[in-house]
């Protein structure tokens, strides 16, 4: 018959011990795991601590990339949607960015009603850029590679800006 | 042995992620994983040229898919045509065919070679 201080010694030797190192071990290993994972990220040109407001600022991009994609070549609702979207998910500190998706939705659209109506929210949200408002518009027509978009809509060429909503 | 193998346990254990030791976000799309798939995504697309291993292109790829997993389907479609011409899932190197395909299944009205290497540039945020 083996003696409790004996059959301690057995358990602490060959169960508590190597259930130790195998905690310590798989500790290292997921250290070991999550830092090569942060390398690799970081070789992709991700930041391995982000504070919130570069987090904020970051995790818009990925919408705002299909906004300026679709600005680039998509159709007229292609734009509308993806502008749409980011302008849901924009920060309001962002009234440059609120500012350019909204004349880039008022520049596609074909309603002329419609457009005085997104124009007026361009010069509620951004007076200084109401002041140059074809200008601003016409900015935006010349990154866009196809019709409609890539020029000047006719609530401009006619030279009447009308914004109803000032 | 039994030590050795507790140590060689562990680290796989660990490596794997294995719950309790898993990353501080779990795998699964919560809001939080959600979020930080679209900053590291977001990151990778605000540069102009990323050169990385593909070891860390292939870390990227979930996140990738991860991102536009709630978006409507024409904003994700767009998306997906974002990633193919910047390569996000193809080890940086522009997906050319997907792009064509995917382009053409929005209907755009131009979806050339040239067209699309101009997105490339023009849809970086």
């Amino acid at each position: 018959m083996t003696r409790p201080g004996t059959r301690t010694r057995w358990a602490l030797r060959w169960v508590v011990g190597p259930a130790l190192l195998a905690l310590l071990a798989a500790r290292l290993g997921q250290l070991g795991a999550d830092g090569r994972r942060a390398r690799l990220l970081r070789s992709l040109g991700v930041p391995a601590g982000l504070s919130a407001a570069e987090a904020s600022a970051l995790e818009v991009a990925p919408s705002r990339a299909a906004a300026n994609a679709a600005w680039a070549l998509g159709s007229p609702d292609a734009v509308k949607e993806t502008s749409k979207w980011e302008l849901d998910q924009l920060p309001s500190t962002e009234v440059g960015r609120r500012v350019q998706l909204l004349l880039r939705f008022g520049i596609v659209d074909t309603n002329p009603d419609g457009q005085a109506a997104i124009f007026g929210q361009v010069c509620a949200a951004a007076p200084t850029v109401c002041e140059h408002l074809k200008d601003a518009a016409e900015r935006e027509t010349r990154t866009r590679l196809v019709a409609p978009g890539n020029h000047l809509p006719l609530f401009f060429i006619a030279g009447h800006p009308h914004v109803p909503s000032l | 042995m039994v030590y050795g193998t507790a140590v060689g346990l562990g680290c796989l254990v660990g490596v794997l992620g294995v719950p309790p030791f898993r990353s501080s976000l779990p795998p699964s799309p919560s809001p939080a994983r959600m979020a930080l798939a679209r900053a590291r995504v977001g990151a990778v697309l605000r540069q102009p040229a990323v050169q990385a291993p593909p070891a860390a292109w292939a870390e990227l790829q979930a996140e990738v898919a991860m991102v536009p997993q709630s978006w409507p389907p024409l904003v994700r479609n767009v998306f997906e045509l974002v990633a193919a011409t910047r390569g996000l899932t193809t080890g940086g190197r522009p997906d050319r065919s997907r792009a064509e395909s995917l382009c053409h299944a929005l209907r755009w009205s131009r979806c050339d070679r040239d067209a699309l290497e101009q997105l490339r540039d023009r849809g970086r945020p």
